[in-house]
C-alpha cells in the first residue's frame, strides 16, 4: 500500500491521496474526526473539508494517518451489476469515432464492451464517474465548456465516462442520451449507483 | 404568512447549506452567508436558519400576519408601505403591510430574514434552494408571484433598536480584492498572471460561479483527472477566462485550479456583480486563519450582544 500525500487545498480543505480512500471517507462517516465537515471522494483522492477555527491542517493530517493506518482495502465482492441503456447519437459522436478512429458503430460497440465502473460520485446530484474506458475512448475534453448540457447526455472526457443527471454546464463529449432518473428525491436511496458499482452500457434504439 | 406579489430577479430560499458533496450534491446556502448570520442574529434565530436571498432586484411582498424581519447585504432600496425602510435592523412588520425590495446600486445579494425562519423543504440536512437540482427550499426553485410563505412559530421579541456596524458588512463594491491562497497547480507564471491584473466580472455570473472577461495563458493539462473542488475555487480552463466557484457550484471538476479564495473572503463572493472590478492577491496561510479568526471574533461579539439585548428588552 503506497504512502498517503497530504496537500493542503487553501485554509480549509486537505487533499489526502490514497488508494484507501473510499475506505477513509466510510471510517469518517462511522467516527467522525471533530473539525472535519465533510469528505469529497475522487480517485485515489479524498479531499477534506475542516473548520479552521477547530482544527489545523497539522493535526488533522496527524489524525487521518492514525486512520489510514487501521484500514485495510475493501473487496469488491458486494458490487453489483447494473445495466445503462443509452441511445447513441448526440453532437461529438462523429468527432469521437473520428478522433478514436473508428467508424462510429465500432465506436459504440467498443464502449459498451467497455468493463466500466463507479469511481465515485460527484460534479452534480446523481453523476458517477465511471473507469474502465479503454485508452482510444479517452477523448479530450472541449476546449470551452457548453452552457449547457442537456439532462441525460452520455458522454466521454479524459479517461472517464458518465451521464449528466441535469442540464448543466460540461465540457465532456456527448455521444448518446439515457432516460434513467438518475436522481430521485422520491426513491429511499435518490442515487441511482453507488461507489463500486459496475456498470454496462447498453446500446437501445431511438423511439 | 408572506404573498409574493413580485418575485425579483432571483430571490431563494437559502440557509447554511448542506453537506453531501460526497454524494455529488452541491453545498449550496445563502451565497453571503455573514448577511445571512447577522439577519438571523437580528431577529433571535439560529445562525443557519431559512431566510430570503434576494439578488440585484428584489421582491414585493405583503405580509398577513405580524412579524419580526431584517434584511442584510448589498445596500437595496427598501419601503414599507412606500416608507423608506432600514436595513441591517430588526423591524416590526404588522399585519397587511407591503414590503417591496428594489434595486441596488453596488453589490448584488441581500438576506432577508423572518424571526422563526422560513418554512422550507429539507434535504439533505438543509433548506436551500439548489436551482439546478430543482430541490430543496420552496419548491426547488426561485420565488414566483403568488408564492406564500410560512415560518416557524417563536415567542414574540421586541426589536432591539440595534443596528449592525457597518465594519461587519460585506463589501459591496464595486471594487474587491480577493485573498487567495496558492494551491498546488499554481506554477509561479500562472500566479503572476492570475495575481497581477485587475479582471471584469462577467455577464457569466450566477450561483455556480462567476467568470472574468479577461483571459489568462491557460495551462495545458488535457490529461488532468477530476478533483473535488473546494469552495473558491479558481478554475482556469483552456479558454483561459477563470472561474470562480460559487456555493452552487459542481462538487468536482476537471480544469486546473490555482487558487482557492480564503474563507474568511467567500462572502465577498456573494457580492460580485458583473461590471465590478476583481484583484486576486495572494496570502499565506498564518494569515488566512488570523483574518477568519478575526472575522468570527466580530460575527461572535455581536451575536452575543444581540442575545442579550434579546434576552433583557
Amino acid at each position: 500500500m503506497s504512502a498517503p500525500v497530504f496537500t493542503p487545498l487553501g485554509d480549509a480543505a486537505l487533499s489526502v491521496q490514497t488508494p484507501l480512500a473510499r475506505e477513509l471517507l466510510a471510517d469518517l462517516g462511522a467516527r467522525p474526526v471533530p473539525g472535519v465537515q465533510e469528505g469529497v471522494p475522487a480517485l485515489g483522492v479524498l479531499t477534506v473539508l475542516f473548520d479552521p477555527l477547530q482544527t489545523s491542517a497539522a493535526e488533522l493530517e496527524a489524525a487521518l494517518r492514525l486512520r489510514l493506518n487501521a484500514l485495510t482495502p475493501q473487496s469488491g465482492e458486494q458490487a453489483r451489476t447494473r445495466a445503462l441503456p443509452v441511445i447513441f447519437g448526440g453532437p461529438d459522436l462523429a468527432w469521437c469515432a473520428a478522433h478514436a478512429g473508428l467508424s462510429e458503430a465500432a465506436l459504440i460497440t467498443a464502449v459498451c464492451a467497455a468493463p466500466l465502473e463507479v469511481a465515485f460520485l460527484g460534479f452534480t446530484p446523481g453523476f458517477a464517474f465511471l473507469s474502465g474506458l479503454p485508452p482510444e475512448l479517452q477523448m479530450p475534453r472541449l476546449a470551452a465548456p457548453r452552457g449547457e448540457v442537456p439532462a441525460g447526455s452520455f458522454a466521454l472526457g479524459g479517461p472517464w465516462a458518465g451521464v449528466y443527471p441535469r442540464a448543466t454546464p460540461g465540457g465532456w463529449r456527448i455521444v448518446g442520451h439515457t432516460s434513467v432518473a438518475l436522481f430521485d428525491l422520491g426513491r429511499a436511496e435518490p442515487v441511482w449507483w453507488r461507489a463500486g458499482d459496475r456498470i454496462r452500457v447498453q446500446p437501445v434504439a431511438p423511439e | 404568512m408572506i404573498e409574493v406579489l413580485r418575485p425579483g430577479l432571483q430571490t431563494t430560499v437559502q440557509d447554511a447549506g448542506r453537506r453531501a458533496r460526497a454524494l455529488g450534491v452541491a453545498a449550496g446556502g445563502a451565497a453571503d452567508p455573514v448577511a445571512l448570520r447577522l439577519a438571523n442574529a437580528l431577529v433571535g434565530n439560529p445562525a443557519g436558519a431559512a431566510a430570503l436571498e434576494v439578488t440585484l432586484v428584489g421582491p414585493t411582498l405583503r405580509f398577513d400576519q405580524n412579524a419580526l424581519i431584517s434584511v442584510c447585504g448589498a445596500p437595496f432600496v427598501a419601503t414599507l408601505d412606500g416608507a423608506p425602510f432600514g436595513l441591517w435592523r430588526a423591524a416590526a412588520v404588522r399585519a397587511g403591510q407591503t414590503l417591496a425590495l428594489g434595486s441596488t446600486p453596488r453589490g448584488l445579494r441581500a438576506v432577508l430574514a423572518v424571526r422563526g425562519g422560513l418554512r422550507a423543504q429539507t434535504v439533505f440536512g438543509s433548506a436551500s434552494t439548489d436551482l439546478r437540482g430543482g430541490f430543496g427550499g420552496h419548491g426547488g426553485r426561485a420565488l414566483v408571484a403568488g408564492d406564500r410563505l410560512t415560518w416557524e412559530p417563536a415567542p414574540p421579541l421586541s426589536p432591539p433598536g440595534a443596528f449592525i456596524s457597518p465594519a461587519l458588512h460585506t463589501p459591496p463594491g464595486p471594487h474587491h480584492v480577493l485573498r487567495v491562497s496558492a494551491l498546488p497547480e499554481a506554477t509561479p507564471e500562472l500566479l503572476r498572471a492570475l495575481t497581477t491584473p485587475v479582471f471584469t466580472v462577467s455577464s457569466q455570473a450566477d450561483r455556480m460561479g462567476l467568470r472574468v472577461t479577461e483571459a489568462v495563458a491557460a495551462p495545458h493539462d488535457p490529461a488532468r483527472v477530476s478533483l473535488p473542488n473546494v469552495p473558491g475555487m479558481v478554475q482556469v480552463p483552456p479558454d483561459g477566462r477563470p472561474i470562480v466557484l460559487g456555493p452552487d457550484a459542481g462538487t468536482h471538476g476537471g480544469y486546473p485550479t490555482p487558487l482557492a479564495v480564503i474563507r474568511a473572503d467567500l462572502p465577498r463572493l456573494g457580492q460580485l456583480r458583473p461590471g465590478d472590478t476583481l484583484q486576486f492577491r495572494a496570502v499565506d496561510l498564518s494569515l488566512a486563519h488570523a483574518a477568519l479568526r478575526e472575522q468570527e471574533r466580530a460575527l461572535r461579539s455581536v451575536e452575543a450582544a444581540l442575545g442579550w439585548r434579546h434576552a433583557h428588552a
